[in-house]
């Protein structure tokens, strides 16, 4: 059997709208894959913890309108330690669909906006994640 | 035979032949809070005494609304929720917002204002003004409120218990030094234990007992102390933890929960109900359930009646009005086809002015996208203005008053909310709620269960689960101002510069052991405020001597 699929999901920021996390956290949970919620993070400590548990997924769930300014900062730290390719990054929350292709230039590899349903991130998770 | 018994034996008769032999659709027929609602109601179904339980507007138990002429008199407050950028900027919003007709102002904060992180600092310095107007020091209110008279307009400053002392002693010292006297300042500071706790997770605060008391010193300070008797020094805000998902049961048990344990503390200080309580005020959300929420507004008025003359024995009639503010469901919004926002605002802002409420905020149909722009910011300012100007409908007061269905509804409503504030009093005061964890979990359920609902499509969300479509491209997005972090920096800096540093530094040893014995802080806090303290340095202060507090948040 397979190893689990784990994933990160972390608050970038010190913006504390939960709701998003909380409940990405749980389905992914409920999917069977095991999830490590991180809460508030900075980029340094998203890496370190990325790296010391070992996920294959980080997930960014931001409402503050700062999405840009904080997956960048993440992804180039990741960058900086050689690990950007070992993580598949997607980012969540209140977030303007013309910055989609801004973040997935950055190398997120998808963007949620409000209205999201859970099954579709498992899916694309479940497809996408490097075994 | 009594006109009852005649309406008893023509309904079954009813039933039988014309009613009970038709299908009806494959639904479940509940309210969002689960109520489960017939197909038609008749006098039978009103248990409540018209003189003991509806009454009339401006006498308790107030249902039909705490002032007697309602509308007629006076129409609500039109306050739109407002800020982002800078003060300066905010300033201009604010400006045109109250030429195109808003009766009362509403500063929305950003994170690091709530959370008392200064913009020096990195942990939030890419937050600056993305999400409300960062409001750092004295300096700030200044720009905020200049040229606007705020001597005659109330203001609300959206802050909660952890940063509320410093933002309003510099709100009141701006005042005072404009040369307004504080004992004729309206407005209200939200000054909410919940909304920092279990409606947005808290960045470094402190443990939920010190943030109950410094609730309670504004409050103390403010109205039986008599330094701003007109303010509403705090305002429970249901809406903040029902856009999380928790239905208007639970909204109206938290906040009269929560409003318990701070008249409780007061009452410990040694102050008398009727000292206070008329000050307390309420923010609750209008939602989709349209008759549920007008039923929620007028069973609120009347549960918090009886509360405060059953259980706390107030006196004074006025001590028993529930005086509140609405906002419209921004959890009701879609970033899909964001047009029928505009829709769902029109029908929840109806349910407020059908539902008596003192002051209204109304969504902008772009804030699923976005900060509101300021075109939709307007036509959000104008659906209110429709309701008020052109609709007829403030021409009477509490018109579905008399409704079997809707007297149905709020006895129906009021009698959960009693049994959910008993369950809530079981697991303590609201910080003993908070930091055993319980009140969290309530949340998380909540936040699934909405969820689930919506993916199970028991809960339709037109352009998501019915009619998808997908995200509009066409909205233009209103991107706050990338400098107004160069620009607070340099705010502060210039601040900290031209303060006498020696000075604030003894106050703030004042201000630690005010802290380290418990005391009221606004006396202190109105000196440190003046001499240029930033709600950063503030909090930092609060962290050292209470320590910083993990929530105890729950998956």
């Amino acid at each position: 059997m397979s190893k689990k699929i784990r994933v990160l999901i972390s608050k970038p920021g010190i913006d504390g709208h939960w709701r998003g996390g909380v409940v990405v956290s749980r389905g992914l949970r409920d999917a069977g894959m095991e999830v490590i919620f991180g809460g508030f993070q900075n980029a340094e400590q998203i890496v370190e913890s990325a790296i010391s548990e070992d996920v294959d997924v980080i997930g960014l769930s931001i409402h503050s309108g700062a999405h840009l300014v904080y997956t960048e900062r993440i992804i180039n730290l990741l960058k900086e330690r050689g690990v950007n390719e070992h993580f598949l990054i997607l980012v969540g929350g209140v977030i303007p669909v013309k910055d989609f292709p801004r973040l997935k230039d950055m190398g997120v590899a998808n963007v949620y906006g409000p209205g999201t349903i859970i099954a579709d991130i498992i899916k694309f998770i479940e497809e996408n994640i490097n075994k | 035979m009594i006109l009852k018994d005649l309406i008893f034996l023509k309904f079954e008769k009813w039933l039988k032949k014309e009613f009970e032999n038709l299908s009806e659709r494959d639904i479940k027929f509940v309210t969002d809070s689960g109520i489960s609602i017939k197909g038609l109601y008749t006098p039978l179904d009103v248990k409540s005494d018209y003189l003991e339980n509806i009454g009339f507007p401006g006498f308790p138990p107030y249902t039909r609304g705490i002032y007697p002429t309602m509308y007629r008199g006076r129409l609500w407050t039109m306050r739109l929720f407002s800020g982002y950028g800078t003060p300066e900027e905010t300033n201009k919003r604010w400006k045109y917002l109250y030429e195109q007709g808003e009766t009362g102002f509403s500063a929305a904060v950003d994170a690091l204002t709530f959370n008392g992180i200064d913009p020096t600092n990195p942990d939030g310095d890419a937050e600056v003004g993305t999400s409300g107007v960062p409001l750092y020091c004295i300096d700030s209110m200044f720009a905020l409120t200049e040229g606007l008279p705020i001597d005659k307009v109330s203001v609300a400053l959206v802050v909660e218990p952890f940063s509320s002392a410093p933002v309003c002693a510099m709100y009141y010292n701006m005042a005072k030094i404009r040369g307004i006297d504080t004992r004729i300042l309206k407005g209200t500071t939200q000054n909410d234990i919940l909304t920092m706790t279990v409606g947005y997770v808290p960045y470094k605060n402190v443990n939920p007992y010190h943030i109950l008391r410094l609730a309670c010193d504004l409050i103390e300070w403010c109205v039986p102390q008599k330094n701003v008797p007109k303010w509403h020094p705090i305002n429970f805000t249901g809406y903040n933890y029902r856009e999380g998902g928790i239905d208007a049961v639970q909204e109206l048990g938290f906040v009269f929960a929560s409003a318990c344990s701070h008249i409780d503390n007061l009452i410990e200080r040694g102050w008398k109900i009727d000292d206070f309580v008329n000050r307390l005020a309420f923010h609750l959300s209008a939602h989709k359930d349209f008759f549920e929420e007008i039923a929620k507004f007028r069973a609120a008025r009347r549960i918090w009646s009886k509360l405060l003359k059953d259980k706390y024995e107030a006196r004074d009639p006025r001590s028993l009005e529930f005086r509140f503010h609405v906002q419209t469901a921004g959890s009701s919004l879609t970033a899909q086809a964001p047009k029928i926002n505009i829709v769902r605002t029109t029908i929840q802002a109806l349910e407020a002015a059908l539902g008596g409420v003192q002051s209204l905020h109304t969504n902008s149909y772009d804030e699923a996208i976005c900060l509101p722009s300021q075109e939709a910011v307007l036509l959000a300012l104008r659906t209110q203005q429709v309701i008020q100007d052109e609709t007829r409908i403030p021409n009477t007061i509490d018109p579905l008053a008399g409704s079997y269905f809707v007297e149905w509804l709020t006895d129906e409503v009021e009698e959960k909310v009693w049994n959910y504030m008993d369950k809530i009093e079981k697991v303590g005061n609201i910080a003993k709620a908070l930091d055993s964890g319980w009140l969290f979990k309530e949340m998380r359920d909540a936040f699934h269960r909405r969820q689930t609902r919506i993916e199970n499509q028991e809960e339709i969300v037109l352009g998501v689960n019915k009619y998808p479509v997908p995200y509009d491209q066409t909205t233009s997005v209103f991107r706050t101002n990338k400098e107004a972090v160069r620009i607070e920096q340099e705010r502060i800096i210039k601040l900290r510069e031209r303060r006498d540093n020696e000075k604030l530094e003894r106050l703030f040893d004042k201000l630690r052991k005010v802290c380290e014995k418990e005391e009221n802080v606004m006396p202190i806090m109105m000196e440190v405020t003046k001499e240029g303290a930033t709600v950063g340095e503030v909090c930092d202060i609060y962290r050292e001597i209470w320590g910083i507090w993990e929530p105890p948040i729950a998956i």
